[in-house]
């Protein structure tokens, strides 16, 4: 069945919540209204107030439930409306979801997904449209993954409920709507910490995650007019990420490029940067570039000038062609 | 002085317009009548806004219709350009009354260069310097504990200023609404809390976000007056938030103001309220108008406005919000490399880069 990424995210949880009674969902407005961008649109109807929870105005109470709930059993599911407002929560994800295991060794855990829309592209201003997922990744203990295709979003999700580490699960929601694909019919799982390989190629290699991908793809092609023959591969993982199939690439290529929409200093591709020189210094062709969002607040007027589109892209693409 | 914690909100006039306290305060004509004008002016202006909105020239709105009364009160209660206010994203109809003017209000809507915010914000983050008000945070409850800093800096600066913050109902489920009121009630910090209880926040009705009778017995927990406000009675409003107004900056220490409201409209432009209220529920409240019931106690006084005038005013709004529109984007919008501004004091190197970057891409 075709599916948009919003449609398979809801279908990830009503699969995840018919699987497992210990599956909950909880957030601001998911319940009846269905999440204000309808991701959870059904569930609270087809599995009850009891296991849809419609919460009050509180990300520290949305996380910290989700954490005791998790300690005693639950599998929960706790839903940020916006990437931008997961702070007034972070005390718990950092202090409680992250550390519980390490810091009574081993004998409590906190098996929990948190989701959050992010990134830009629907004229949000700076406060619906930030990329956090740095801050994330540099905090041990939890897992974090950005699906940018359907079918991703799905397996990714349903892997990131059965999974028994907290697992940070950003959304890219510029691609919410952004196009439909077939989607397996049966049971769907994506393992966490496996890139895709979206394009073969050997000159260059266009390494990104979630909003950035259809950027990448649109310059590979753009390069493949030229005769320049571009690879794509998509993270969908941020930790742990896959080092195997990044050095693959790079080592195939030479030439790597790396994006995200996040603000460049301290862009988690810095580190796969970092690893890519380490590991492969005598193999580059070229030194690794980096395309990122500015490091500026996402501004409002200028949201289109931000973005680190496909043409920002191909000017680096160009610069690394040029070695 | 009115009563503190009372189970019912404090009403000075009826659905009927008739007077149900024992005393009216003997405001002038004038003010009553500017009361009118004030909240005929933010109704009219959020009815125009939908429209243009319609037409595609905004992206956003999120209307204050039915929250006309405690909005309006608000600015007559307080000293403009004197106290300072932390105000939140609803707010047109205060911030209106307060004095910003109509071309600076939709530029701000718009995102163009008259936008005293360079058009970083998406619709609805107002501010004003010259009024003391406070540049708007999207993050629910976020300005609450800054406005009870602003308050501790006007009484170790020694000022007859207060700090004036609003917020939704479901601000006050944050924990940075809880440490903002305990902080000022501790410190006893000269702020005017007041929650704006428009009964929904989104889909969240006010027993999803408490199980609290109501929001102004919070007040009491924290060791402050706390108020319960028929949020629909104009008169009401003005009288109580004055009187908390003068107790905060006489007393020097905070008070809670809850105002029973509503919210018309769905909760923005990109809401559908169809999954969690009834129209009966929204119709029930439109019964309850703040400015038709203000008309009717006008009427009784011998002081509405002809149809005539109204109409005549009404008239008017709509020339100045064409002329407004006009105006704000006459400058058009904000150069692309204007982002790069404000981040810091300056403009640091890796900026400079970035926006060399930018430049070269056009
Ligand atoms: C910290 C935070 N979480 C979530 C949101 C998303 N959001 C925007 S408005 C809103 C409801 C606010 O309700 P209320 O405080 O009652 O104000 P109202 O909109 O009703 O005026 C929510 C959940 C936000 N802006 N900030
Ligand atoms: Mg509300």
């Amino acid at each position: 069945m075709k599916l948009n990424l919003c449609q398979a995210l809801g279908r990830a949880m009503r699969e995840e919540l018919a699987r497992d009674g210990q599956v909950v969902v909880l957030g601001e407005d998911v319940g009846r209204r269905g999440g204000v961008f309808l991701i959870t649109e059904g569930l609270q109807e087809e599995f009850g107030a009891r296991r849809v929870i419609d919460t009050p105005l509180s990300e520290a109470s949305i996380v910290g439930a989700a954490v005791g709930m998790a300690v005693r059993g639950l599998r929960p599911i706790a839903e940020i409306q916006f990437a931008d407002y997961i702070y007034p929560g972070i005390d718990q994800i950092f202090s409680q979801v992250a550390k519980i295991r390490y810091r009574s060794g081993g004998q409590f855990c906190a098996p929990l997904v948190i989701r959050a829309p992010s990134g830009g592209g629907v004229r949000g201003g700076h406060h619906h449209s930030q990329s956090p997922e740095a801050i994330f990744a540099h905090t041990p203990g939890l897992k974090v993954v950005m699906p940018s295709t359907p079918a991703d979003g799905l397996g990714l999700l349903k892997a990131a409920v059965r999974c028994d580490d907290p697992v940070v699960f950003f959304e890219p929601k510029r691609l919410y709507r952004a196009s439909k694909e077939e989607v397996p019919d049966g049971e769907h799982l994506v393992e966490l910490g496996r890139a895709a390989l979206r394009r073969e190629g050997s000159d260059l290699s266009l390494i990104g995650y979630g909003g950035m991908m259809p950027e990448l793809i649109k310059a590979a092609e753009a390069l493949g007019g030229q005769g320049v023959s571009a690879e794509v591969l998509d993270l969908r993982s941020l930790v742990p990420w896959d080092r195997e199939a990044v050095l693959a690439s790079a080592a195939k290529t030479g030439r790597v490029l790396l994006a995200s929409e996040a603000p460049r200093i301290a862009n988690f591709m810095g580190e796969v940067a970092y690893v890519v020189q380490e590991e492969l210094f005598d193999q580059l062709l070229a030194p690794v570039l980096q395309v990122a969002g500015f490091d500026t607040p996402y501004p409002y007027a200028q949201e289109k000038e931000y973005f680190p589109g496909a043409n920002r892209v191909l000017k680096a693409a160009a610069r690394l062609l040029a070695y | 002085m009115f009563k503190t914690f009372t189970e019912r909100p404090i009403a000075l006039i009826g659905d009927d317009g008739k007077k149900v306290a024992r005393q009216l305060y003997p405001w002038p004509p004038e003010t009553l009548l500017q009361l009118l004008w004030d909240m005929l002016r933010a109704r009219l202006v959020d009815e125009r806004l939908v429209t243009l909105l319609r037409q595609g020239k905004t992206s956003f709105y999120a209307q204050s219709s039915g929250m006309e009364a405690t909005q309006v009160a608000l600015a007559h209660a307080i000293r403009i350009g004197h106290d300072w206010v932390w105000p939140y994203y609803r707010d047109q109809g205060l911030v209106l009354t307060m004095g910003l003017s109509l071309p600076r209000f939709l530029a701000q809507l718009l995102g163009t260069k008259l936008d005293y915010s360079k058009g970083r914000q998406m619709p609805h983050h107002f501010s004003a310097p010259e009024l003391r008000l406070v540049s708007i945070s999207s993050s629910i409850a976020s300005e609450v504990p800054p406005a009870t800093g602003t308050a501790m800096a006007q009484k170790y600066l020694g000022t007859d200023e207060i700090t004036v913050c609003t917020f939704g109902d479901g601000a006050t489920s944050e924990g940075d609404w809880h440490a903002g009121l305990n902080m000022a009630a501790v410190q006893q910090a000269p702020v005017l809390f007041v929650c704006e209880n428009n009964q929904w926040a989104v889909s969240a009705g006010l027993r999803t976000q408490t199980a609290a009778p109501n929001l102004a017995i919070k007040a009491q927990g924290y060791g402050m007056p706390g108020y319960y406000v028929d949020g629909q009675d104009v008169l009401a409003c003005l009288a109580v938030l004055s009187e908390a107004a003068e107790q905060v900056r006489r007393e020097g220490n905070p008070v809670l103001v809850e105002c029973l409201s509503y919210r018309y409209g769905t909760h923005s432009s990109a809401d559908d309220d169809s999954s969690y209220r009834s129209p009966a529920e929204v119709a029930s409240w439109k019964a309850r108008d703040p400015i038709q019931r203000f008309q009717r106690f006008l009427e009784r006084q011998g002081l509405l406005p002809s149809e005539e005038e109204r109409r005549a005013f009404a008239a008017q709004v709509q020339s100045e919000l064409e002329a407004a529109a006009k105006e704000a984007e006459a400058g058009g919008s904000p150069a692309p490399e204007e982002l790069f501004d404000d981040v810091y004091s300056d403009l640091p190197d890796h900026l400079a880069v970035q926006r060399a970057l930018l430049l070269s891409e056009r």
